[in-house]
């Protein structure tokens, strides 16, 4: 009885009751909530972006002049030897004193990073007013801070980390400058007068960095050379007359990076070396062959690179990067006339000498440098290195003395050092052992990032809005 | 009338209830006066934590787990360690902080050749951050919190490249509150701490200085 109950009932209904779950199994699908992440859900604009007409130069106010200071230097990024070593007799401070820093003269500025020159007495920075929205070249005097006059355009830009960040190139007759859009303006040095303009985005078709621009101007005899990615990879232009040199071209589309063009001698053939978003290059700056791509090297392609090439001896060059690119030491060599570059060294920020923003100095064999946040315990300390060995650090200042993004200048050897708050270090220069002589909060600002200059004593640096002279002379 | 063997016997048995009486009283008096919880459960399960006047029930009313971003050096422990599933620490957004760039350290991996939405450039295991288009060049980052797993890598990808605006945080919501906090005990950096329950969040930058002025 029980049996046949079993058989007629119960087992059919256990059957379809199996059939069903076993259906259910099949066409469930756990997943079907879950979206592929795939290119575009961020609604991202494609196509051309509208394109400003920007009229360079079109404004210009005189306020006053001023004297000479003759021999007061430091006449474009990184200095007259790009390598950020003030070579000057000027003996300097070694502490702050009781009084703590002397601010000689202190100005207000537009939100960024960008960074004065100095020449004969004359300090020149591309600033950017957000009131006027205008990119402006502001000449003062280095003595008192007066503003001579401003020469500037206007050019809608947003806050995006800063507005500035780049330092002029200024000659005896010229100046130099590259906004944050691109737009290169040359403008006589004393009186501010309007040479030439040259927009890189329309002209050359150059994309906006991430940030904008943070590529500094070379000058080299009077010609501006200039980094543009786009259609070429890098020109030249007369500073006279504004009309190009040479042009290099640009068949692996290159892009514009913050890094800026550094020169060097090889096998006595001068080159400008540059480090764009795609790879390393060098292109000659001598000779007939103007503008000739001699070498380049992809081995070495970050999607963000601000530091710019250290020129080595025997034709090294150290590079790198943030964002995790770590850095990499490239071997020039020379054959039959053509020039070849070999990866020598490449490792992780964690494993050497890296820099995030700050270009590195190399001086007497040894590279000094800020490593990034992500160098591990070593992150943020300021450090040394042997230019033949940028793995291990001889010198470090120690995991209570950490600085972040901000620059360091070595002059009368001493480094002057700025962390991102506004305090300067100034460390005795060594190689084996990080001595702090002094140190002082000098602006109560954020993102102190501009490179600092130093000459004639004067000592310039800045934080995100604001710029102080201080005197930095010995007694 | 009782003989001798039952006076004796109640002696005893009334010397033993009075001896039995006398440890229970002292042992609770003890109990109360260091603290220590009898019933060796935690509060959050207790019914009575909410009548409970001991120490610990007084400090498990009174103050919530929280870790201090400042501390914390991303190891990850908080996504294995929780006795949540997935873990009560989430990553939270400090919008004054953070830069809306296009370039994000805290959504793309490291040195991404192409910024896009692709899988395969974020940061996230789980996608759990979301990135929008607001104008150029700006982008703006939100958290997916039931997807947020509490790993922090995206917490260190925005603080060695960025602002510092992603910090992980115990969210409230879903944090049981353990007397003993697992991941606390396993914390390396000893980020984890109790804070009052009033304030129960610790974020750093511009919107932890508008609470302390608030």
């Amino acid at each position: 009885m029980i049996k046949d109950t079993l058989y007629r009932y119960l087992l059919p209904a256990f059957i379809v009751l199996a059939i069903g779950v076993l259906a259910w199994w099949l066409i469930y699908n756990p997943v079907k909530t879950f979206k592929s992440s795939v290119p575009g859900m961020d609604e991202r604009k494609t196509g051309a972006v509208a394109v400003q007409k920007v009229n360079i130069g079109e404004t210009f106010t005189f306020f006053k002049t001023c004297d000479d200071i003759p021999g007061t230097r430091l006449p474009r990024f990184r200095g007259t030897d790009f390598d950020n070593v003030s070579k000057e007799n000027t003996r300097l401070i070694d502490s702050w004193g009781k009084q703590g820093p002397k601010i000689l003269w202190k100005i207000p500025l537009g939100e960024g990073h960008a960074a004065p020159a100095v020449y004969d007495g004359r300090v020149y920075l591309l600033d950017y007013n957000e009131t006027k929205k205008q990119d402006l070249l502001r000449c003062f005097s280095l003595a008192t801070g007066e503003e001579l006059w401003q020469r500037g355009y206007t050019v809608r830009l947003k806050r995006n980390h800063g507005l500035s960040r780049t330092i002029p190139a200024v000659t005896d007759k010229y100046v130099v400058t590259i906004g944050p859009r691109c737009q290169v303006m040359c403008a006589d040095r004393l009186k501010g007068d309007l040479l030439w303009g040259l927009d890189l985005a329309t002209e050359y078709s150059t994309e906006v960095p991430f940030w904008y621009t943070g590529q500094c101007p070379l000058v080299d005899n009077d010609t501006a050379i200039i980094a543009t990615g786009g259609k070429s990879l890098m020109i030249a232009v007369d500073c006279k007359t504004g009309k190009k040199v040479w042009e290099t071209p640009n068949p692996q589309n290159w892009k514009m990076s913050h890094s800026s063009v550094m020169p060097m001698v090889f096998k006595a053939k001068k080159m400008y070396v540059y480090c764009a978003v795609g790879g390393m290059c060098g292109i000659s700056a001598q000779g007939s062959d103007q503008g000739k791509l001699l070498w380049s090297t992809s081995v070495f392609s970050p999607s963000v690179i601000a530091p710019s090439p250290v020129i080595l001896d025997n034709g090294l060059i150290y590079m790198t990067a943030g964002y995790g690119a770590g850095g990499v030491v490239i071997q020039i060599k020379e054959s039959g006339g053509g020039f070849t570059a070999e990866l020598k060294e490449k490792y992780k920020p964690n494993e050497g000498l890296a820099s995030e923003q700050q270009t590195p100095v190399y001086y007497n064999g040894y590279i000094f440098g800020i490593l990034p946040k992500d160098a591990g315990g070593l992150r943020e300390q300021f450090a040394c290195y042997k230019a033949s060995d940028t793995r291990k650090p001889l010198m470090i200042s120690g995991k209570t003395t950490r600085f972040g993004l901000g620059p360091y200048i070595l002059a009368d050897n001493k480094f002057f050092i700025l962390n991102d708050d506004g305090e300067m270090t100034i460390a005795k220069y060594s190689t084996s052992t990080f001595q702090v002589l002094d140190k002082a909060k000098i602006l109560d600002g954020q993102d102190s990032w501009g490179p600092i200059a130093i000459t004639g004593g004067y000592l310039l640096m800045r934080d995100s809005k604001t710029m102080v002279c201080i005197d930095v002379r010995a007694k | 009338m009782q003989n001798r063997r039952e006076f004796l016997n109640l002696l005893c048995r009334g010397t033993i209830l009075t001896g039995l009486a006398a440890t229970t009283g002292l042992l609770v008096y003890r109990s109360a006066q260091s603290g220590n919880c009898q019933l060796g459960s935690s509060c959050a399960n207790c019914g009575k934590s909410g009548k409970c006047n001991l120490p610990q029930a007084l400090l498990y009313k009174e103050t919530v787990w929280q870790l201090d971003p400042t501390k914390c050096i991303q190891c990850g422990r908080c996504a294995e360690n929780c006795v949540m599933t997935p873990s009560a620490v989430k990553v939270t957004h400090v919008y004054a902080m953070c830069g809306y760039c296009d370039l994000c350290g805290g959504y793309l991996k490291p040195d991404t050749k192409n910024i896009s939405t692709a899988a395969e450039n974020q940061l996230c295991p789980t996608s759990a951050i979301k990135r929008k288009f607001v104008e150029e060049p700006f982008y703006q980052y939100t958290i997916d919190e039931p997807l947020c797993i509490g790993c922090a890598k995206c917490v260190k990808g925005c603080g060695a490249f960025g602002n510092g605006s992603l910090q992980l945080q115990v969210r409230h919501d879903r944090c049981v509150n353990c007397n003993e906090c697992a991941i606390a005990r396993n914390c390396p950096a000893d980020a984890f701490k109790r804070v009052p329950a009033s304030k129960p969040y610790l974020l750093q930058g511009i919107e932890a200085k508008n609470e302390e002025k608030g």
